[in-house]
């Protein structure tokens, strides 16, 4: 399968028009949080790692329609310091307890031009020193998961500790090449996650919620499709994000022409459940960005914060009863009419010109 | 041209097939959802919701309609497949990429037959030739996008409502899905869009909108509902707002079914300037493709109120008539132009009353080389033999006496067009008063040659002192010679010719009336007409049109205008269907009296539901109700 051209045209005038005026910020971010591994409760110490960001969003095809993450990318990174920053991190951070750690680079860990093998190697290096440390959470298109690659982690590393998290986005091949540009499809994801499988590392797939250009009904349909297709392959961990609006993007000049509307918080209630029910044994992530935002996930703005928390509690506790909504919102019919007339017409639904 | 088939090898079922005059379905409102009362609506989606593993398959999304039950054993289909939304990205703004409009349409077109009835057309593609290949299949509902975009913009609005009623065939269904406010329903119906859906009542009751057909107000301050959903407690927004859109269109069906829409458009449309800008927009510069579906023969009344009264589709008709067909009688010495009545037909009124008696004792038996024209707005000129019929026996118009330019304008131009028939040598008597008949008169002094007197111009037309100036100008003209021996004809006799050639076309009149004519039966019943003792049509007393013999209707069938020629030498049923006719004649308005011709044979005469326009493009659905058949030997 071949990329959109228009599609991916229309992204790289946004982006070069974008792209000079991104920051440069050359330090490591991190933060801990309250993680579920697959051992149970535990923490996460999440790595902002800045590398020039990802090979794909700064290729002439212009990347993904929604992703701004490249703006927060220094044009330049300092490999000596972001090693150096990490150790010190780990080692004033880590107690005792289970940790989970992840290294997140806007782009691809595992790609050489992003983040040079030795690099890769010394941060592995430093994280193996922790015993507390269960899992190692490394973010990678497929094409750079390479044996190579895989061989040199599992050097220096136990590597049933390393999740490769791959963002598949959707398992339609349509919604790759169509909405989202990813620049790749299902069957090089499905040929990587082997890969990956049969070296012993685990993988954790992302899904992306609610891609532009698809009625938000059948983004849920898609959702459940995908969930089924990766299972299928042997994957035991889904990220479900829903979309929130980056600016700088194609999605961002969609959303301001009134032609979006990010996601429900109902619709992720749904999904959750009703994956949930049907693969008990799946660990289903949920974080939701920009909760409650204009431009992140939203319900009518007096439930929001109701249903956000009992997202992130079913999350860690990956327990169904946590969504369970006996109140309701009254919002809850509006949802619904809007799933459907955004089915019939996926132009005109947001746009209700009398009362602008 | 059509061949002739039978009703059932009519594609798929198309309940919608006559949309405009399937009233109990169009136009209407669709539910997004299977309410627990459904009363009132058109039509429900039936989705699965929300999506699950358990319905994941299912790719059928039904919408389903909600018909009478005595409809129901009829249509072919009692519900309608939305074809799954093919892939359906819009890359920037409203502009959906070629590409994948050709896709979507390419994939709508290999769909298995019963899942082809709704196709989602983005407006800025309705020039292209997919669709044209769409509609040729056998769709129904056009889910049409991209046109509330529009609604702040009247030039292209209106350019984008009539493109669309001109490209889009008269039996597929138009609906407008997404948040339309109800105020704006009447112009939507008016311009041809035939449902709206109730997501507009899901998005308000919650966001605090209280909808009205006035307006949207807000939930804090709006006029009072004594509705039940209001008086409940708490109330029931919901309820009402969805009160609210049903009653809109119960009141638009109501109008179409009693030929009074256009005025309650002409009131709608002030409740938004764009839409009122548009509508004056369709009466000058679209008015054709507006006037050929509206009814010429009605009974209704015509309420002028505003403005917007003078390019009215049914009275723009008037004057073209007027222009085009009618032709006075050759023996015609004396034109009298006179004021109108508020009374109608004016010849009832008090003051025609006394210009009939002033003009008797100036003519005495000569009445036969007078012609009269009533000087009106905004119909402009009324001929005396034409005042008994629709619209100018039933339009009424708040008199205030004075005229603005452009009534002066119109009026000036169809009076110097009826005075052209005229012989040069014409005495013009204006017996009007006032200021816009005297503008009139001006307009017309300088560019016709005949002598025009003025009867009336020191006092009003009904003053004794200008009755007498009347009656002695008539008397001085008559005593001239030569007027002496004309005869003219009876007025009875030019009224009829006149009503037949506005009715049906020129010619017509003079071939149908003629050899002693004998009018028998009184008002209110249809009067008959006999010729030499034969009966060939009744003046109905309704509207003041002809209803002719089919025996009779023979005679004109060459000059007639108003034609349907039929597949085959005999009518069954009751009324006449699409695929029954070969050829409409494109003067035929909806309500004409049409003529049913096969092989240059009337068999039947029947009353037109649609224009002939739409006859020729229809597929499908009722064109016409047989009026009387006639059993031809050949």
């Amino acid at each position: 399968m071949k990329i959109n051209k228009s599609l991916a045209e229309e992204i790289l005038k946004i982006r070069e028009s974008t792209l000079p005026t991104r920051r440069h910020s050359r330090k490591v971010t991190h933060w801990k949080e309250d993680h579920r591994l697959r051992s149970g409760k535990g923490e996460a110490l999440v790595f902002i790692l800045p590398t020039k960001g990802c090979s794909w969003a700064l290729a002439k095809s212009g990347g993904c329609s929604i992703c701004g993450y490249i703006y927060d990318n220094p044009q330049e990174s300092d490999f000596d310091m972001m090693v150096s920053s990490i150790k010190n991190s780990l080692r004033r951070t880590i107690e005792e307890g289970k940790y989970s750690i992840k290294l997140f680079t806007s782009g691809s860990f595992l790609d050489e031009k992003e983040l040079p093998i030795e690099i890769q190697a010394s941060i592995i290096q430093e994280i193996a020193k922790f015993e507390q440390i269960e899992e190692v959470v490394l973010e990678s298109r497929p094409e750079y998961i390479t044996d190579k690659i895989l061989q040199n982690l599992a050097k220096h590393i136990e590597i049933s500790k390393i999740e490769i998290a791959i963002g598949l986005e959707s398992a339609n091949n349509g919604i790759l090449k169509n909405s989202i540009n990813k620049g790749f499809f299902w069957e090089d994801f499905e040929k990587s996650v082997k890969r990956v499988l049969s070296s012993g590392a685990k993988v954790k797939t992302y899904l992306l919620f609610k891609p532009p250009f698809v009625s938000e009904y059948d983004s849920i349909k898609d959702i459940l499709q995908s969930v089924s297709k990766v299972v299928s392959i042997g994957i035991d961990t889904v990220s479900i994000n829903a979309m929130s609006i980056h600016r700088g993007t194609l999605l961002s000049e969609v959303y301001e022409q009134k032609l979006y509307r990010s996601p429900w918080l109902w619709s992720l209630l749904t999904i959750c459940k009703e994956i949930k029910q049907k693969y008990p044994k799946i660990r289903i992530i949920c974080d939701i960005v920009a909760g409650g935002k204009e431009r992140g996930a939203h319900n009518c703005g007096e439930c929001d914060e109701v249903i956000i928390r009992k997202i992130k509690k079913f999350t860690i506790t990956q327990n169904l009863d946590e969504l369970e909504d006996e109140e309701g919102c009254s919002c809850k019919e509006e949802w619904k009419s809007f799933l459907i007339s955004e089915k019939i017409n996926i132009s005109d639904y947001v746009y209700v010109p009398y009362l602008e | 041209m059509r061949s002739f088939q039978p009703f059932s090898q009519q594609g798929f079922a198309r309940i919608l097939a006559e949309t405009r005059t399937h009233y109990p379905l169009s136009p209407g409102l669709i539910s997004i959802e299977q309410l627990k009362s459904i009363e009132g609506y058109s039509a429900f989606f039936n989705f699965p919701f929300p999506p699950s593993y358990s319905n994941i398959e299912t790719n059928e999304y039904f919408l389903e309609w909600i018909l009478p039950e005595k409809k129901k054993e009829k249509a072919l289909a009692k519900s309608f497949t939305l074809s799954n939304q093919p892939f359906y990205p819009s890359y920037m703004s409203n502009e959906i990429s070629s590409e994948d409009f050709t896709e979507y349409a390419k994939t709508f077109s290999s769909l298995p037959e019963q899942h082809k009835q709704i196709f989602t057309l983005p407006l800025s593609w309705i020039d292209s030739p997919i669709v044209e290949e769409v509609i040729k299949t056998d769709v129904s509902l056009i889910a049409l996008t991209g046109l509330p975009s529009l609604f702040n913009n009247q030039r292209k609005l209106t350019e984008a409502l009539v493109l669309i009623r001109t490209k889009l065939p008269p039996d597929i269904a138009i609906y407008l899905p997404g948040h339309i406010s109800p105020e704006l329903y009447t112009f939507l119906v008016y311009a041809g869009i035939d449902f709206f859906d109730n997501s507009i009542a899901y998005f308000t009751s919650k966001r605090g909108y209280f909808l009205t057909s006035k307006g949207t107000f807000s939930l804090q301050n709006h006029p009072s509902c004594y509705c039940k959903d209001c008086m409940s407690s708490p109330p029931n927004i919901f309820g009402h707002n969805e009160t609210v859109l049903k009653n809109t269109l119960a009141e638009i069906r109501f109008a179409l079914n009693s030929g009074t829409f256009r005025s309650l458009v002409e009131q709608d449309i002030h409740n938004s300037i764009t839409f009122a800008a548009a509508l004056r927009q369709f009466d000058r510069n679209y008015s054709s493709a507006f006037r050929l579906r509206t009814p010429v023969l009605s009974s209704a009344p015509i309420k002028c109120v505003g403005e917007e009264s003078l390019f009215r589709p049914e009275i723009v008709e008037f004057r073209e008539r007027v222009k085009k067909r009618f032709i006075p009688d050759s023996n015609c010495r004396i034109v009298i132009l006179l004021p109108c009545s508020a009374r109608k037909p004016y010849s009832f009124s008090r003051s025609h009353m006394l210009f009939r008696k002033a003009v008797k004792e100036g003519v005495g038996k000569l009445r036969g080389i007078i012609s009269e024209l009533i000087i009106t707005s905004p119909l402009a000129v009324v001929p005396r033999e034409l005042e008994n019929i629709y619209p100018a026996k039933s339009y009424d118009i708040p008199v205030a006496g004075q005229w603005n330019n452009e009534e002066i304008e119109v009026t000036t131009s169809l009076l110097l067009e009826i005075l052209s028939k005229y012989s040069s040598e014409i005495v013009i008597i204006n017996h009007t008063h006032g200021e816009g008949y005297n503008d009139i008169v001006e307009n017309i002094k300088n560019k016709i040659s005949s002598r025009i007197i003025s009867t009336s111009q020191e006092s009003s037309p009904t003053s004794n002192e200008s009755l007498s100036k009347l009656t002695s100008t008539l008397k001085e003209i008559v005593s001239d010679s030569q007027n002496t021996q004309i005869q003219g004809i009876p007025t009875v006799l030019k009224q009829l010719r006149a009503v037949a050639d506005y009715q049906y076309g020129n010619g017509v009149g003079k071939t149908l009336f003629n050899g002693t004519i004998k009018i028998k039966g009184k008002y209110p019943r249809d009067r008959q007409i006999f010729r030499n003792k034969e009966h060939i049509a009744n003046i109905r007393s309704k509207d003041g049109f002809l209803t002719i013999q089919p025996q009779s209707a023979q005679e004109i069938v060459d000059l007639s205008y108003t034609n349907l020629e039929f597949g085959d030498e005999r009518v069954s049923g009751s009324n006449i269907y699409a695929p029954g006719c070969l050829k409409a004649d494109k003067r035929i308005h909806p309500n004409d009296d049409i003529l049913v011709v096969f092989n240059n044979q009337v068999i039947a005469t029947g009353t037109a539901v649609v224009s002939g326009e739409d006859m020729n493009k229809m597929t499908s659905g009722i064109l016409a109700g047989v009026r009387k058949k006639y059993k031809v030997k050949i």
